[in-house]
Formats: C-alpha cells, structure tokens, sequence
C-alpha cells in the first residue's frame, strides 16, 4: 500500500515536471530579453536625449550667430529676408523614421559646406578679430557634431540600413556672387539652418515617442518569434 | 545744283566761255567736297566697365572733325553731343568716352559724322552698347558691382528694377539717394564725397515698390591708398636683414582689397595690423618697400651697413651665484656671432619695486657682478645689451630672473633709555629693519654691567621685544657708579654688535621749555658744539601728555654736527611734542635743551567748562583750563561773547595769561547767555555756553523803599511839626467855633432820640441773645427764619429783604464823660467835637440783605450809665427800626442786678430826621425823651460815609448822595468851621 502510494506520487510529481518546465523556461527567456529589450529602449531614449540637447544648443547658438551678422552692416536687417535658392531646404523629408534621420543628416552635411563658403567669404569682409568669424567656427562645429551624433544614432537603430547618399547628389554650392550677394546668401544660410534646427529639435521629440517604443516592440515581436 | 547760262554774242563770245569755266571749276570742287566728307565706316564700340570708357573707332577717311553723340537708347536722350578733333592712327579714328554712370545701366547708341567747318556728312550708323536693362535680363539690379573708391570720391549708382516691378527707392548706407531715370527700368544717383566704409564695405541697396520683397544692392569699399612711414631695417643675427614699417593711416581696406607690399620686389607676409615686419635672408644695404592697393601704391627706401643696425636679441638662460652682499649674473647668447661683438650692456636690478640700473660692457659680454647688495634680500634681474660701437638700439629685456641674497648677522641696535620720575625706566632699543637684520631676528640680549666691577646681568628677549624695564633701586645693587646697558641682536648666523647706553643713576632736573616751530623739513633744532659729547647728541621726542613709560623716539646725531631736523611718520597734528636734546659722553647723557612744539596746531577739541554767577548787576563769568590733550595747539587767549539769539556778539578777547574769568557788567535783568571760546592759532574751539537769569537786587530795593519810607516819615514829621507850631492857625482856619444855636425855649433837654427809620427795604433786627457770650465780639448773622420762631415784636410789616438795602445804623457815641445836659456852649461843643476824633468807630457801613445783624456794643457804652448793659434786643417793628447791639460786658445774669433800661422800639414807619443838632444823644436822654431809642451821638464820632436820611423828601438828597457826599461833607466841613 504504501510502495504504490510513494511510485503514484513519483510519477504525479514527474508529469507536473515535465508539464511546467518547458512554462518556466518559456518565462525565463521572455522575462531576460524583455529586460535586454526594455535596456536598448533606455539606451535609445538616452541617444536620442543627447542628440536633442545638442540641438537646442546648436539652435541657442544659430540665434546668437544672426544677431552678430545682423549687426554687422547697415539694413541687413532687410536684405536677410531675401531668398536665396542655393540653401538647403530646412524641411526635413522623408516617411519613415529611418528616412527623415538620414535626411537631417544629409541637410547637416550640406550646412556644413554652406557655412565653409560662408565662413570663406565672410574673411574677406570681416577683420580677423571679428567675433563673427569665431561664432560662425562654433556653429559650423556644433553642426558637425549634431551630424555624428545623428549618424550614431541612425546606426544604433537601424545597424543594417546604410545611410542612404544624398538624393540630389553632392551639395551644390552658390556660384561666384558679388559682395552683396555674398552678404545675402550668408544670413539666409544661417536664417535658413536655424529654422532647419527647430525642425530637427521638433522631429526629434516626435521620434523619441515613435522610434524608441517602436523599437521596443519590435524586439519584443521578434523575441516571441524566436 | 549750280547753275550757269551761255550767251551769243560775237564781242563778247570770250566772256560767257569764262564764266562756263568758272562755273564749272566750281561745280568740280564742290564734288570734290562732297567726296572728302564721306561718312564714318565701321564704327566700333570697345566697353570698359570697371572704368566706365568706352572707346569709339571708325574709319573716317581724310576728315579730322567729326560730330559723335551718344543717346540713352530707351529714352532717346542725348548723354554726350561734341564736336571733336580726331587724328586717324593707321587710318582709325579713336575716341574715349568716360560714362558718369556705369554703362551696364542701359543701352547707349553711338553715331558719328564727319565735319568740315559747317559742312557734315551724314551720321554713321548707330552702334548700340547694350546696357543690363535689356528685357531679356529681367533680375533687379545694382552697379556698380563691388567697387573700391578712396574716401571723398563720387560714386553714381544705378538700380535696373525687376521687370514689371516698380522702382521705389535707392539707398546708400541706409540713406535715400535721389535718383533720376535711365531707361525704363534703370535709376541712377550719385553720392558725393564719400565717407569711408567699414570693413564689410558700404551696402547700395534698391527696392521696389513692395520694398518688404526681395531688394538688390551693392556694395562698395570706400577707403585710402597705402600711406607708410618708419621703414628702417635692421639685423639680429649680423647676417639677414629684419625689414619694419608702420601703416601710417589705415586704408580702411581689408580682405582681398587690403595693401600688399614688396621689399625689394619680393612680397612680404605682414604679420599685425599696423606695425609691419619682412625679413630678408641676406644683408642687401638697400631696401625699397612697396605697397599697392586698390586705390594707388606707396614707396618707401632704407639703406645700411649691416653693423651700423644690430639689434641684439634677449640674453637668454640667466642664472646667478649669490652671496650676502653680492652676486654674479650670468646669461648666454642665441648668435654665435655675438662672441666677437664688443657689447654694453644694461642690468636692472630690482629690489623692493626699487630699480636699479647698472651698466657693464666688454667683448662677447655673457656675465655681470652685482655688489651692495643686501643679505637675505629678494632681487630682480633683467639683462639688455647693444653693440658698442656703432651704437644702433638697445636689445630686447631678458626674462627676469630672480634670486636671493645670503643670511648674515644682524646690525647693532639702535638703544636708548627712558626714565620716569620715580627711580624706573626702560632701555628702549628700535627693532631691527629687514635691511638691518639680515635674515630672521632671533631674539635680543640684554645686559647690564658695571664696566669698574665687571659684574653683569644678562636677560634674553624674544623677536618681538623692543624695551627692558629698569629699576634703580636694583642697580643700587651695583656699587659702581656708572652702569651701563647693553643689547645683541641674534639671527642664525650670530651676534650683532653689543649696541649700549649708560644708565643715568641720578635724575636730570627738568629745563625749561621753549617753542619748537614745525617747517617743511622738520621741527629744526641746533645746539653749540660741544668737545664733551663724544658720541654725539641725541633727541628724543615723546607726546607731552605722557608721564610714565612713555613711547620714546629719538635720533642720534654723529658728534660734531650742531644742528638736525627732526621728521617722524608718526607725528600726527594737534599733538604736542616735547623735544629733549642731549649730548653723549662716556660717562652718559647731560640734557641741553627742551622744547615743545606741534607738527600742526588744531583747533581745541574740547570747550572751557564755563560757570556763572551773579554779582549784583554784574555776572561773572569763570571757566576752567582746557586739558593738554584737547588744547591741540598753543592756547592763545578765549574770546567770551554775548548770545542774543543765534547771533554772538564779541565782548572781549581775553589773551590767555592765566586768567580765566571775566566780570560783565551793567546787565540788565532777565536772562543772558555767554559762550567762551578758547583759541589757537589754527581758530577757535566750539565754545562753552552758559545762561543766567539776572534777577532784581533785593537789598537794593529794600534800601529804596526804606529810604521812601524816611523821607515819608520826614516829611510827616515836619507837616506835624508845623501843624503843631500853627495849630491855632489851623484850628482856626479848619475847626473854628461853632456857634451855639439860639433856640426859642428850652430845646436842649427836648431832644429825644432820633428816630431812625430805615428803608422799607431793609430791615435790621437787634436780637437779644439770651445765650451771647459776651467774651466773643463778634457780629452774628441772623436769619430771618430764626425772626420769624421767635416773633418777638415783629410786626406784620413785611421784611422785604430781596431788595439791597440802603445803610441803616446807629453811631454809637463812646463818652465816657457822665452824660450831662448840653448846653449850648461851644467850648462844650467844641470839646465834643475833639472827643469825636477820638471816638472809636464801632461799626461803619454794615449793609446786609434781608438779613439781621447782631451789633456789639462797645464797652466804652457801659461808661455812659448804661451799665450794666444786658443784651437787648430791638425788635424791628413794621418799619425796621434797629440799634446797634451794644455788647454787654456782664452776664446776663447782671441784667437782674441791673434794672435794664430797655430799647424803646421805634416807631413803626418812624425814621428819623438830619441831626438838629451836635449834642450828645444818649440811652439816657432817649429814655426821657418818652421811650425813644438811645439816639446816636455827635456828626463829629461818625466816621459814616453817608448821612442818615428819613423817608420822604430826603429821599431825593438821598438818592444824589453817593455822587456828591464828598462834595457835600467837605462843604458842610468848610460851612461848619465859618464862624
């Protein structure tokens, strides 16, 4: 009676065994890689928080850079409302999250050189102890950091999409411009790029809801796949 | 066409062939004419924008004179009609046109024609000189495009507006420029004298019609051609030559438009923005520097022998080997080539922000020695040298180098001694300077010793200790009589030199003091040579309200000079010094001279304490002595003034001789106030105030009053005196005789009491008191209430007591003669009125409302037989009669002894009538005169203000009384003295 008793025992105690453990290594796994998915979500959160604080300062420092070109010359107040074509356009395009990124950086690029030719022009007319010189340096750094940090960021979350080229191929630049001309297109790039920087703060804030959360689940889906 | 005509006639057949000739010869020659002024050909157009020329060629044969006209093509406006002289070169004719405006504005059109004097080709065909007006270009736009000008110039701009757009405005450096029309789009102004720009250049701006859209501009750099100056070139390493030059005045111009220079047609990288350097690898000798900008170039030449411009570079790697009082700096070259150069160089060496410059020189100089310094001092060096021969410029400063002298043993210190007046003292010594230490002081040693006995006691004092406290009651201890004071200074590299003073073991007697004057250089002080003073003299100052260990300086002065200055940051003005000069012998100090003296006098800073008295009419004033401290200078007297209000006025400048009180005099009374101010020479001080209320002087009005009093009294005396002598005169002249009255029958015993009848008004009661205590004298008051309880004789008369009352009394003769008839006897009469005058007035003029009075009778009464006399009361009938209570001098119970003769109440409504006559009334003599009250006595005993009247007709006399009774009793007086 009792011999049965125990082997009965056994073998209940085998079938809930063999029943709940596939359960609990199903919930073990899910449970360690929602914690490994809820981390990158964080680290993208932080990325993105990076980026967004880099831009609001590029932005902070745009401003001031208009004030000093504005300052510079007579009624430059008005002819900085003239438009120039050979800017970039400050829209950010693009559908998906991973276009609209590659986007603000291929525009990044293409400030980059605009404020070369800005900065290269600008020599000629200012003395060198001009504080415009030296503010347009740090503008002209500061978006190439926003650049690399836009490029880090697009890596980081799509490490298998290459950042796609420019569409329109390299940035084209002004041609020969007379003085006045220089003077135009100069506040219009920086009127331009600081308008384009409200546009990438406000993306960004837009991504930082759509991207990281998204990237969430999507790791969440592919684990269940797995 | 020329005409001509031909004639037939034989005779004259030569004749019209002539003229045929000459006709046509001149028809030749106008076709030759025409030939020669052909029309220009191949008219061509060579634009220069930048320079605004355009250069017009044509082929114009043989002519010389030709019309060009240049028009506006839009508008067709001529900009330019002459007449010019033009040679052909290789058979073209060449003609320059300079533009006012930029001839990108708008399109111009060119013709030319051939001219001979008056005679003109036609016009060559029209080239056009296509302006940025034209349609196909339709962008706004600005020219001249980016043009430097130099300052002052006058630049015309024009503006083509976009086409279809409206023009509106064009503006040069923010200011509207007035513009004039080109072509259909093109506007054109000028500026004059123009400013120069700044470094980003002068914005031309143009705007249409919707200014807020898209303007187009301009820009153009205004500035000046290079101007230099201070060009010279000069060598470092006695191989290149270093090329320097100022921009004298900035071109204004800068970027690509800036002034670029050559030195010796090779270019120069200029490094700074005024200063300019070029350098040269090889010593050339001559130099010609260039610069060139936009708006004109500027020259500049420079020529040398290499050794006649070194400049030396810094020393470089100084060092130095130090001692205490000296040091050797040593530094190294950069050239080698300055090994064989003969240098001088310049050393500065600082010491406490104190420079010192030292100058050395020798071949390849790379060392100097530096002596006199100082032990344990930090010091500065700097190093510059230059060739010596030829001398061109100093070298650059090497870096500064410092370094630290060595410690060495300190000096002696400065001693001296300070004794009070009781036998104690200190040895004083002046504590040790850096420069006198000469590293870290590390204590003192003090010593006292007796040089003949060769004992001594020795005490150690710390860093900080500047004074050692003597007593000469323990030197006493010493048997010698000269003790002598000694201190050490100690660092860590040993002992000064023992520094000594010799104590004084007697008191110097104190001198007298005089004025020391303070001047620029100090309080000066002079003395007489002295063989005795060895080591020289010594002053020492100390503040003059000092006592008792005070804060001593002093100076010590080398023997044989006789005078010095004494200077002391710490004098501070208003401060009295007292100044005490000495001589130095071996055997000690003999005191010359004393004097006192401030650096600068102050006012005092405190006041008098200032006090006040009265002396009579005077007030004196007394004040005490400021105090040393607060006199701050020389007292030199108080002025004492008088306050009325906010104002002082002086009343006396008191110099300050030691009197300290001054007496005003002739004040009246009330109250004064007097503010003293004691001065010095720097002014007065604040002032002491004091009041003082003068009061009447008591004594003397008492004296004024006795002595009326005496004169009174005098004067009374000699008015009696004189009465007395003449008193038959007077009694004649103011109390004659008074006649007797002759009466028919015997009046003299009818004479009854008069009857008093008061008025209706006013009603007295004589109340017996049965309880009057005839030992107070004293009129009570009854009330009529108590008239009524008792009821005694009151009639029904009606007591009107609402209404004042006239006076209603009796006069209560006092006679104490026995009564007697009276005769009319005018002695008697005469005598009675003598007796009057001594008749005590018992009552006068007691006026009640409704009220009854209680009289008391004068004792005197009891004297005329009417004694004893009881209390009686009158009872006021209807019409009020009343007497006078005449006071009882026994008890009521001597009444019964007495048999009382009683009041005889007067009639009702009775009063009484103008006494008839002088005698005497009596109780008496009213009792037989049929119960009549006692009548009152003589006129004469009245010291009565008004006379007694009755009702009726006296009413009216009695009613006038008050104003005339005067009159009227000196009347009756003067009637009743008329004999």
């Amino acid at each position: 009676m009792n011999g049965r008793v125990q082997r009965m025992s056994f073998q209940q105690f085998m079938e809930l065994t063999t029943t709940l453990l596939p359960l609990l290594l199903v919930m073990a796994v899910d449970s360690t890689r929602t914690v490994a998915a809820s981390s990158s979500n964080q680290q993208c959160g932080n990325s993105l928080q990076q980026t967004l604080k880099l831009t609001r300062l590029a932005q902070k420092e745009s401003v001031l850079l208009i004030k000093t070109y504005a300052a510079q010359g007579e009624m430059s107040e008005l002819f900085c409302k003239v438009s120039v074509n050979d800017v970039p356009d400050p829209n950010i395009s693009g559908l998906e999250p991973s276009e609209r990124i590659a986007s603000i950086y291929t525009h990044l690029q293409a400030f980059m050189a605009h404020f070369k030719r800005v900065y290269e022009q600008q020599t000629d007319l200012q003395l060198p102890s001009s504080p415009l010189l030296g503010e347009l340096t740090v503008v002209s750094a500061r978006s190439r950091d926003l650049a690399a940090l836009m490029n880090g960021f697009y890596q980081s979350l799509f490490p298998n999409l290459p950042m796609p080229e420019p569409a329109g191929g390299p940035t084209m630049l002004p041609p020969p411009q007379n003085v006045f001309q220089q003077k135009v297109y100069g506040c219009a790039v920086l009127r331009t790029y600081k308008e384009f920087l409200s546009n990438v703060a406000r993306e960004l804030r837009t991504l930082k809801g759509k991207v990281c959360r998204r990237r969430m689940e999507t790791n969440t889906f592919l684990l269940r796949m797995t | 066409m020329p005409q001509f005509s031909v004639s037939a006639s034989s005779k004259s057949n030569c004749c019209p062939l002539w003229l045929i000739w000459v006709l046509l010869g001149l028809s030749a020659v106008h076709t030759h004419a025409k030939d020669v002024l052909g029309v220009p050909q191949q008219v061509s157009l060579s634009p220069d924008r930048f320079s605004r020329q355009l250069s017009i060629s044509w082929l114009g044969g043989a002519a010389t004179t030709f019309d060009l006209m240049i028009l506006r093509t839009e508008l067709n406006e001529s900009v330019f009609y002459e007449t010019l002289s033009v040679n052909p070169v290789s058979g073209q004719h060449l003609w320059n046109w300079t533009s006012a405006e930029p001839l990108e504005c708008t399109s111009l059109s060119i013709k030319v024609r051939s001219r001979d004097g008056h005679m003109t080709s036609e016009w060559s065909n029209t080239q056009i000189l296509r302006g940025n007006d034209l349609p196909s270009n339709d962008k706004c736009q600005v020219y001249p495009l980016d043009r430097v000008v130099p300052v002052g110039a006058n630049t015309t701009f024009c503006c083509i507006v976009e086409e279809g757009k409206v023009f509106d405005d064009l503006f040069y450096s923010g200011a509207v420029m007035n513009t004039t029309r080109l072509s259909r789009r093109t506007y054109a102004g000028t500026v004059v004298n123009q400013g120069p720009s700044s470094s980003s250049g002068t914005n031309v701006v143009c705007y249409n019609s919707l200014r807020a859209k898209e303007p187009c501009g301009t820009v153009v750099f205004v500035g000046y051609p290079p101007l230099l100056s201070d060009f010279v070139c000069e060598t470092h390493d006695l191989i290149s030559a270093v090329c320097h030059w100022t921009e004298a005045r900035d071109t204004m111009l800068y970027g690509k438009r800036r002034s670029s220079y050559s030195l010796n047609k090779r270019d120069c990288l200029q490094r700074g923005q005024k200063h300019k350097v070029c350098t040269v690898d090889h010593w050339e000798g001559n130099w010609t520097l260039v610069a060139v900008n936009f708006l004109g170039q500027y020259s500049l030449n420079d020529s040398a022998e290499i050794l006649n411009r070194v400049h030396l570079v810094a020393p470089t790697k100084v060092s130095s080997v130090v001692n205490a009082w000296n040091a050797t700096v040593l530094w190294q070259w950069k050239y080698r080539s300055y090994s064989s150069l003969r240098l001088v160089c310049q050393v500065e060496l600082t010491c406490n922000g104190t420079k010192t410059n030292l100058t050395v020189s020798g071949v390849g100089l790379q060392s100097v020695v530096l002596s006199d310094l100082y032990p344990e001092e930090d010091y500065s060096v700097q190093v510059r040298c230059g060739a010596q021969l030829n001398f061109w410029k100093w070298g650059n400063w090497s870096e500064p180098f410092t370094f630290k002298t060595d410690t060495y043993v300190p000096e002696a210190p400065d001693v001296w001694i300070w004794m009070n007046r009781d036998n104690t003292g200190r040895i004083v010594w002046k504590p040790l300077t850096r420069r006198q230490s000469h590293g870290q002081i590390t204590g003192y040693e003090f010593t006292l010793w007796s040089a003949e006995e060769n004992v001594q006691h020795t005490q150690i004092f710390s860093p900080g200790t500047t004074a050692a406290p003597i007593n000469l009651t323990q030197i006493a201890a010493f048997s010698s009589d000269k003790i002598i004071a000694t201190i050490i200074a100690k660092n860590v590299k040993g002992s000064s030199q023992p520094a000594s003073v010799v104590v004084p073991l007697r008191l110097t007697e104190p001198i007298a003091l005089s004025r020391a004057v303070y001047t620029e250089r100090g309080f000066p002080m002079t003395w007489q040579s002295d063989a005795n003073a060895t080591c020289g003299h010594v002053v020492e100052w100390i503040d003059a309200v000092c006592t008792r260990d005070c804060s001593v300086e002093w100076i010590k002065v080398a023997a044989g000079q006789t005078n010095v200055s004494v200077v002391s940051a710490n004098f501070q003005p208003g401060v009295r010094y007292i100044f005490s000069l000495y001589s130095c012998s071996s055997e000690g100090r003999e005191l010359l001279q004393r004097q006192q003296g401030y650096v600068q006098e102050l006012v005092p800073s405190s006041s008098v304490l200032l006090s006040t008295s009265q002396q009579n009419s005077d007030v004196l004033l007394s004040w005490g002595e400021i105090p040393l401290l607060n006199r701050r200078g020389f007292l030199l007297g108080y002025n004492v003034y008088n306050s009325t209000g906010s104002e002082l006025k002086l009343l006396v400048n008191l110099p300050d001789k030691g009197n300290r009180s001054y007496t005003v005099k002739g004040l009246s009374e009330g109250s004064h106030k007097f503010t003293v101010k004691a001065y010095t020479s720097a002014g007065e001080d604040t002032g002491a105030t004091a009041s003082i209320t003068l009061e009447l002087y008591a004594d003397w009005l008492i004296l004024e009053i006795l002595t009326s009093l005496g004169i009174t009294t005098l004067f009374l005396v000699i008015v009696s005196f004189i009465c007395y002598k003449k008193r038959k005169w007077v009694k004649k002249a103011f109390y004659p005789d008074i006649p007797e009255p002759k009466l028919p029958g015997d009046w003299s015993r009818r004479q009854g009491p008069l009857d008093v009848k008061p008025s209706s008004h006013s009603i007295m009661h004589i109340v017996e008191k049965p309880e009057w205590d005839s030992s107070k004298e004293a009129l009570v008051v009854i009330p009529e209430e108590d008239e009524d309880e008792e009821g005694q004789g009151m009639g029904d008369e009606p007591v009107d007591t609402d209404e004042p009352t006239s006076l209603s009394y009796y006069n209560q003769v006092v006679d104490e003669r026995p009564i007697r008839p009276r005769f009319p006897d005018s002695s008697d009469s005469s005598a009675s009125s003598l007796d009057s005058a001594r008749t005590d007035v018992t009552y006068t003029g007691i006026q009640t409302s409704g009220s009854s009075l209680v009289f008391q009778l004068d004792s005197q009464a009891s004297a005329e037989g009417h004694q004893p006399h009881a209390d009686m009361s009158v009872n006021g009938g209807g019409g009020g009669d009343y007497r006078p209570q005449m006071q009882a001098r026994a008890p009521s119970d001597d009444i019964a002894l007495v048999s009382p003769e009683p009041f005889i109440e007067a009639a009702s409504g009775g009063g009484y009538k103008p006494q008839s006559s002088w005698h005497l009334d009596s109780p008496v003599e009213g009792e037989e005169s049929g119960g009549r009250a006692p009548s009152l006595g003589s006129p004469t005993s009245v010291a009565s203000t008004q006379f007694l009247l009755p009702d009726g007709e006296e009413d009216t006399e009695e009613r006038r009384q008050p104003s005339s009774s005067a009159t009227t009793w000196f009347t009756n007086l003067l009637s009743s003295t008329k004999p």
